[in-house]
């Protein structure tokens, strides 16, 4: 990878951090409703599958994906904000407040939404890649899911029809370790996800997610190969959650340290960097104006006024109304 | 052919047939005497050649032609793209339509028997009747899901059910009932090329009904009712095989000097509330017939609502026809227990008349 290429994933990932980092100060403040799900700690898996989703493709965005929703939104689009403001429940965001942190989309940028049923999207993209398929379109059709959701039934059923209609789809299993308290290996015949997705028969692979280095590079060549019309792919990025459970931190302290301090996305993204002779000031500087990109977006969600109350009975149906009170 | 298709030959005929007893349309189209299973091939056929974005995907449907024969031929007419077999993977074919049609695909699904729908009811409840609403309008799912539904045949617990109170408490979903051929035809036509999901039940017990079917582009307009039977006395609100039960049990009312009018739902989620207050506000008396568990369905909103907007209007209280509490037992004796019959609803019509409760 060249340098300038990391330094615009580097930039990414601070973008995430700095995003996620804002939203849970606002949400601590009372300012977010509803409930916080972070992506920290999984910057690089984000920023590598972003960096490779165009806006005519389609990716369904879990739980944890405010930062590709946000880079999406900002690089296709140029109105980041609008994630932030959807979070804030606010007239200005992407689905005008109705969707929240568990369902932003916006189709014009690829993001066909979050379902807060987990993992659902597993089938729900089938039919996006079918239809590619059969127009011959080269969209490439991306379901995030966690580690959590390969317990589902829809997993298996999802990656058979895959597999047997040769779909453009890109399942990208984001394993970090953990579905809330329940350890992957505890929770699945395999600890690792990989082996459990083999058995469809075609290409999985698992690779450091907190390398971005090597999650870019995966990425784009399993996304060159659905594009070309090669068929489906399975990767298990292997990445660590800052977020504990709602009580608090329960992983073992040595498990913690690795992740927070030897393995963090973005301080190995640094090293790099700086071996490369990029100066500290300089990363610095990325990491500031990130901040800042930020903090603009959180005044815009604050200042955005509430939605039309209105819009609380509009959409249920595209042919009938439903009445207000 | 798998045991389960031999189910379609053993499902009795009604017992009236509802489209004789309709006014006859303003300009009358060609029609054809023609059975509900073909009527509903036909508007599958001629939906495909009208919309090249819609396809056809359930287990069996292609080559096989649907355990009911309702896809049959249509194969060898568009081929397995768009008619596509799939294995037994309900929640993967509700999915997939989901998301074909949140790209401007039109898919019909088949779902075998709807006593499966539990397999696919998250994809339906909260994909497919939310995506419209919980994205602000910038998706819609303009797909069917046909289903098989209904007892009466000694199907059992898994094979007899009445599933449309499972869905009438989610908003977003249209839930399409025919109870005639030519209803079956153009309330398809008209849920194909909505643009809201459309959960279309077809009651085992009218696939071998016969009646007169307009030929070519025939729709039903999706939420609204028809006065099946035109009456005085009483008005009778049913849907599906209710229908043809509901005519014959109104027949027989007559001998006893009652006036009966009848009421096809049709499209039982959005319901023609006009309709069938009108007509309660008529006649005064009203009695709702519904195959499903009494508690908490159709029968039950149905009371409800005359009730709260016609309480003035009525002689008596409206009486309820429905299925007991209970599952479908399979022996065919223990199943007549549970379900309702023209009996009961021409008791329940005689009960309404005297101003009360059966
Ligand atoms: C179908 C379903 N079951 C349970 C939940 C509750 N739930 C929310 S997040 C979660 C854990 C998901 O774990 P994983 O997929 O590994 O994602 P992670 O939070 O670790 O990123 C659970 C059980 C849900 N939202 N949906
Ligand atoms: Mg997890």
């Amino acid at each position: 990878m060249d340098t300038p290429t990391l330094r615009g994933l580097y930039r990414d990932m601070w973008l995430i951090r700095a995003f996620e980092q804002g939203l849970e100060r606002e949400f601590e403040q009372g300012n977010v409703p509803g409930m916080l799900h972070t992506g920290l700690g999984q910057e690089a898996v984000q920023a590598a599958l972003a960096a490779h989703l165009e806006a005519d493709d389609a990716f369904f965005p879990d739980h944890r994906c405010h930062g590709i929703n946000a880079l999406a939104q900002q690089r296709h689009a140029g109105d980041g904000e609008r994630i932030m403001a959807e979070l804030f429940g606010k007239a200005t965001g992407v689905c005008s407040g109705k969707g929240g942190s568990l369902h932003s989309a916006d189709p014009a940028v690829g993001n066909f939404g979050d379902n807060a049923v987990e993992g659902s999207y597993m089938a729900t993209v089938l039919g996006v890649a079918l239809a590619a398929k059969m127009r011959g379109e080269p969209k490439v059709a991306c379901a995030i899911i966690g580690d959590g959701t390969v317990g589902r039934g829809e997993f298996h059923e999802s990656l058979n029809m895959a597999a047997i209609w040769d779909l453009p789809v890109l399942y990208a299993c984001v394993n970090n370790g953990y579905a809330i308290s329940m350890p992957v290996g505890e929770g699945h015949a395999s600890a690792n996800i990989v082996d459990m997705a083999r058995g469809y028969g075609f290409g999985c692979e698992q690779l450091d997610g907190n390398d971005v280095v090597e999650a870019h590079e995966r990425v784009g060549a399993a996304v060159a190969h659905i594009r070309a019309g090669n068929g489906p792919r399975f990767l298990e990025l292997k990445t660590w959650r800052w977020q504990g459970v709602f009580a608090g931190e329960f992983r073992p302290e040595a498990e913690v340290k690795y992740w927070r301090e030897e393995h963090d996305p973005i301080l190995m993204a640094a090293d790099e960097l700086q071996a490369r002779g990029v100066s500290g000031d300089e990363l610095e500087g990325i990491e500031a104006e990130m901040r800042e990109l930020i903090e603009g977006w959180i005044d815009f969600a604050k200042a955005s006024p509430a939605p039309d109350p209105a819009k609380a009975t509009a959409d249920v149906y595209v042919g009938w109304e439903v009445a207000r009170r | 052919m798998t045991a389960e298709t031999t189910t379609e030959t053993a499902a009795p005929a009604p017992t009236a047939s509802p489209a004789s007893a309709e006014a006859p349309p303003k300009k009358p189209a060609k029609a054809r005497k023609t059975s509900f299973t073909q009527a509903l091939n036909g508007a599958l056929d001629l939906a495909m050649e009208r919309y090249p974005e819609m396809f056809l995907i359930g287990e069996d449907i292609a080559e096989m032609g649907g355990d009911f024969g309702v896809t049959r031929k249509l194969l060898a007419k568009y081929g397995p793209e768009r008619v596509r077999d799939t294995p037994l993977s309900e929640a993967a074919i509700v999915g997939t339509c989901v998301g074909a049609a949140m790209v401007g695909m039109r898919p019909v699904a088949e779902i075998m028997f709807a006593d499966f729908l539990g397999e696919c009811y998250d994809q339906i409840v909260n994909n497919a009747a939310k995506v419209h609403y919980m994205f602000d309008g910038q998706f819609t799912a303009p797909l069917v899901i046909r289903t098989a539904c209904g007892g009466g045949f000694g199907g059992g617990p898994h094979h007899s059910q009445s599933v449309e109170g499972w869905f009438l408490n989610v908003p977003g979903i249209v839930i399409a009932a025919p109870s005639n051929p030519a209803d079956a035809k153009g309330l398809l036509l008209a849920s194909i090329a909505s643009d809201d999901p459309v959960l279309f039940l077809e009651h085992k017990a009218l696939y071998r009904a016969r009646g007169e079917v307009p030929e070519g582009w025939h729709t039903v307009e999706l939420g609204k009712a028809a006065v099946a039977r035109a009456g005085a006395d009483v008005t009778v609100v049913a849907s599906m095989r209710m229908v043809p039960m509901a005519l014959a049990a109104a027949a027989a009312a007559d001998d006893d000097g009652i006036s009966t009018e009848v009421i096809d739902l049709r499209t039982v989620k959005p319901y023609d509330a006009e309709t069938v207050l009108a007509s309660a506000r008529k006649t005064g008396r009203v009695v709702v017939a519904n195959e499903a568990p009494r508690t908490g369905g159709l029968g039950a909103e149905l009371s409800a609502r005359i009730h709260e907007e016609c309480f003035a209007e009525l002689a008596g209280p409206v009486v309820r026809v429905d299925g007991l509490d209970t599952p479908i037992p399979f022996s065919v004796p223990l199943e007549q227990e549970i379900l309702p019959g023209e009996d009961d609803i021409a008791a329940a019509i005689r009960a309404a008349y005297r101003g009360g409760a059966r």
